[in-house]
């Protein structure tokens, strides 16, 4: 099979831009923590423009996966720290259990949500959120409302030393390379046959279904790849960074928000679109948070009501349709 | 053995009886017209057909095989192919990507790549005369664009039985006219059965019909030849309230 | 003794549930009406909340008497965000209109919060108790649900007997249709969405008189998420629906809760509330158009 370099030109300006935020994050003294926060939320945003960008289905639970990443990566560091000689290997194997979680909540998920619609859809997914968090806290499963605590594991098996620099720069180095994986991974969609699929079912699901479309298929396939990065995400940037996980920290709704916001701020269904808004909301968050601390929210809540009635398309969505015909075109998706 | 066998399908919504007990072969090769006043049921066969929603009662088989119950994805691989009455564009996508879905997941579904699945949407395209638009969004069509590009997309799909639902509405006589020399053609080239409904075109269903089938009330008052289907009493009584429409067109 | 238990909860729960009832009507309504899912919904209980604590701190009222306030407080919330936003949304994508009513709950408990304070507040108002041999029901309670079943009447009433009220449930059936049939659409858009609003915040008010501790911005969260199981119980369109719904999940709640306690090791609020998210989960895959829904 050919491969056609020119369909992943779009990810030239994408792996551009990760390029110089990690530089700028690794050289310039005191920026780390801030790059490695926009690189969280272009993650998650990329991530999550997988699912909902291409099929339109609006997962309001997304931080299901995000959070079950998270104790995936808690366990496999909580319960092989016991095992010696495993070594680096407890985090690959957090990152496997991070993934097997999100497969099993997705399957569920999958089972059952997709074959909702709309405000069906939208209320089911929180419901599995929400019942899943209370679950785990009611039945006291993985320490409950207690949660898990797991740093002193980590430096049993890595040192003081490895341990820091496990959770202050290889988590976001591993967020970055998400990010990365992600941004391909939607590209390479978008030019098959999944992503035709995918805008079929987000133009016309019945229609598509008529066209020989297995609508369930491929919703079920964006809704995996979706949440399995997400779930990634989690294990890396909480489970792996914060050495801790709570539930009532991590199955918030507000997460899925904040990725919707990213996604719709930099236009939805493009590759650059996750990119542009996740920095655009870390960086206007992390503005905000100094200069009016405490106010953020309040601040926050009208812009975006105004920018989602204004600009529904998003930044990338005006830019796309300003440089059809030229020769940018080939770069912007 | 019949393309298409519909054994007494009866489709209801609520007391509503859309398709009553209807009956129909349909042989390869064979061109038909399926004709009736709004609402006699026509959309709701082919919904039935296509598998939008199963019947209520009956059967359909396709080239033998009982698809009665099979799921809509399904049918399509195997050779049935459709327009819709309202235009159902994929919208935010490329006309060329629209037609590309067809050839995609139709019977060439897993046969050939993406990339020769743009050629085969090309293709097609040029056919039905909308080379001019490839590149635009299917939603910025007219809707007589839209038709066509439906059309395109159905042929595509490289289907063994064409359903196409009032395709013609809407065109100029003059377009109708080339539409039936088309469909004529692309008959004999693409080895395919098409099934025109058309309703009040009488132009469209005398030229290109070789036999009628004519619905009324959800039931198939007539199945015969072209020519003797258009001349029965019946149909002029029911189904036209004058003699011959020519070349008016109503959207239903 | 553990029947005995039961029977007492599930006399709160059944109360409560009238109050759950009335707080759910109108996300059904707004939902009816506009298609929109209002997952702003628990704030603008929350601000019924506050209203309460306004009037029963500042003014020295009893709780009831915030009734009528909530109501002015409520449509008019309810005609400002119509008009500044909702009406540049009805026929947007979901995730707008998703993304938009969340940010309005959030603006909400931030104006609240700025204006209020974050820390939990209560207010305390007696008026004797109804003593049972299995329990003790506050007569505030009593009130409150009460107070919820006329108003539940008093919406019946509009939708049933009055022009405009029909005019109301004929575009929830269909809208186009009775733009056609000559309904001002528009208004009804409008007006239901303020009566929405309005029924929500009044329903906040009954709700301190039920639990008049933890009042605070951040309290409407977890009634949102009640009101959407509600909701989909009740059949998301149908306000009657709703109310109905909501006494079944008083109790559902309420007689869980007693279960629940008697395991050993867990922690039964938690599984209570897990409990009803299940209960939501199975629902949708049964029927979706929901257990008391019309098709
Ligand atoms: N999805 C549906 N739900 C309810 N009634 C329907 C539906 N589709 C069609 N009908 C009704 O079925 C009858 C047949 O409609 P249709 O098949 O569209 O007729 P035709 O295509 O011949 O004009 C009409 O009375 C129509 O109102
Ligand atoms: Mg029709």
């Amino acid at each position: 099979m050919k491969i056609n370099i020119a369909k992943y030109y779009p990810l030239i300006p994408v792996y551009a831009v990760y390029l110089t935020m990690f530089l700028v994050g690794f050289f310039v003294p005191g920026l780390w923590q801030l790059v490695a926060l926009l690189a969280f939320y272009c993650a998650l945003g990329q991530s999550w423009n997988i699912f909902m960008g291409m099929t339109g289905y609006v997962d309001f639970g997304y931080v299901t996966f995000i959070a079950l990443g998270t104790y995936g990566m808690a366990l496999g560091i909580t319960y092989f720290s016991q095992f010696p000689g495993l070594g680096i290997a407890i985090i690959f194997i957090g990152l496997l259990l991070a993934l097997f979680l999100s497969t099993l909540s997705a399957i569920l998920e999958a089972g059952i949500a997709l074959r909702l619609r709309g405000a069906y859809f939208a209320i089911a997914c929180i419901g599995i959120n929400e019942g899943l968090r209370h679950l785990i806290e009611g039945a006291k499963i993985w320490g409950g409302s207690e949660g898990m605590l797991y740093w002193k594991e980590l430096t049993e098996v890595f040192g003081t030393e490895t341990a820091i620099q496990l959770t202050t720069l290889w988590a976001d180095i591993a967020v970055f390379i998400i990010a990365a994986m992600a941004a391909f991974i939607n590209v390479y969609y978008m030019r098959s046959k999944i992503g035709y699929a995918l805008t079929a079912i987000r133009e016309d699901e019945d229609a598509a279904k008529v066209m020989g479309i297995d609508t369930t298929k491929y919703k079920t396939i964006a809704f995996l790849t979706s949440g399995w990065l997400g779930a990634l995400v989690g294990a890396m940037a909480w489970g792996l960074k914060l050495t801790h996980v709570f539930p009532a920290d991590v199955f918030v709704i507000h997460y899925t928000v904040e990725c919707i916001v990213i996604v719709v701020l930099g236009g939805i269904g493009t590759l650059l679109g996750p990119l542009v808004g996740g920095l655009i909301y870390g960086l206007s968050k992390y503005w905000l948070a100094i200069i009016l601390p405490g106010f953020q929210l309040l601040i926050f809540a009208p812009i975006i009501i105004c920018i989602i009635i204004a600009f529904p398309e998003g930044v990338i969505g005006v830019v796309k349709r300003r440089v059809k015909g030229t020769r940018l075109e080939r770069y912007i998706i | 053995m019949a393309l298409l066998r519909l054994e007494n399908i009866t489709k209801r919504f609520g007391g509503l009886v859309a398709v009553n007990d209807v009956s129909l072969e349909i042989e390869a090769g064979e061109s038909i017209g399926i004709v009736g006043p709004n609402g006699s049921g026509k959309t709701t066969l082919y919904n039935v057909i296509s598998g939008v929603y199963p019947p209520e009662q009956g059967r359909i088989f396709f080239e033998g095989k009982d698809i009665t119950n099979l799921p809509a994805h399904r049918r399509a691989p195997m050779g049935i192919g459709r327009t819709f009455q309202i235009p159902r564009p994929f919208s935010s996508a490329s006309v060329r990507e629209n037609v590309a879905v067809g050839a995609m997941f139709g019977t060439l579904s897993g046969k050939v790549s993406v990339d020769e699945c743009s050629e085969i949407a090309e293709h097609y395209i040029e056919l039905v005369g909308l080379q001019a638009h490839k590149d635009k969004d299917s939603g910025t069509l007219t809707p007589v664009e839209k038709k066509l590009m439906e059309i395109a997309r159905a042929l595509a799909m490289k289907p063994k039985l064409l359903l196409m639902d009032e395709a013609m509405a809407g065109m100029h006589p003059r377009d109708i006219d080339d539409m039936v020399k088309f469909l004529k053609k692309i008959k004999e080239d693409e080895d395919i059965t098409i099934v025109s409904m058309v309703e009040h075109i009488m132009r469209a269903v005398a030229g290109f019909a070789e036999r009628v089938m004519v619905m009324y009330r959800g039931a198939k008052l007539i199945d015969a030849p072209t020519a003797k289907a258009l001349s029965d009493p019946r149909v002029i009584d029911v189904y036209l309230g004058r003699p011959t429409g020519e070349g008016e067109d109503a959207e239903g | 003794m553990i029947l005995e238990l039961l029977a007492g909860n599930l006399i709160h729960g059944l109360l409560l549930g009238c109050v759950y009832g009335l707080s759910t009507m109108g996300l059904s309504l707004i939902f009816g009406v506009l298609k929109v899912i209002n997952v702003g919904h628990g704030p603008f209980i929350m601000v019924g909340a506050f209203v309460t604590l306004a009037m029963v701190t500042i003014f020295g009222t009893a709780p009831p008497v915030a009734i009528p306030a909530a109501l002015v407080v409520g449509m008019a919330l309810g005609f400002a965000f119509f008009y500044t936003v909702m009406r540049r949304l009805i026929k947007a994508p979901e995730f707008t209109t998703l993304l938009v009513t969340f940010a309005i709950g959030i603006l909400l408990q931030e104006v609240v919060k700025f204006t209020f304070g974050a820390e939990y507040r209560g207010y305390n108002w007696e008026v004797g108790k109804i003593i049972l041999t299995i329990t003790t029901i506050p007569m505030t309670k009593v009130y409150a649900s009460i107070g919820s079943i006329i108003i539940a009447l008093l919406l019946y009433l509009w939708f049933n007997k009055t022009r405009i009220g029909t005019a109301v449930r004929a575009v929830v059936e269909d809208s186009e249709g009775a733009r056609v049939c000559g309904v001002n659409v528009d208004r009804i858009y409008a007006l239901s969405f303020a009566i929405a609003i309005g029924l929500t915040v009044m329903s906040g008010v009954f709700l301190t008189m039920f639990i008049p501790v933890g009042i605070n911005p951040y309290m409407g969260g977890v009634y949102t998420l009640k009101a959407f199981v509600i909701a989909v119980l009740g059949g998301l369109t149908s306000p009657y629906g709703a109310f109905f719904a909501g006494l079944i999940f008083g109790l559902i709640e309420n007689g869980a809760y007693v279960l629940f306690a008697q395991i050993p090791g867990v922690a039964p609020f938690s599984l209570t509330v897990s409990l009803a998210f299940w209960m939501l989960f199975l629902l949708l895959l049964i029927k979706p158009t929901g257990l008391l829904g019309a098709k």
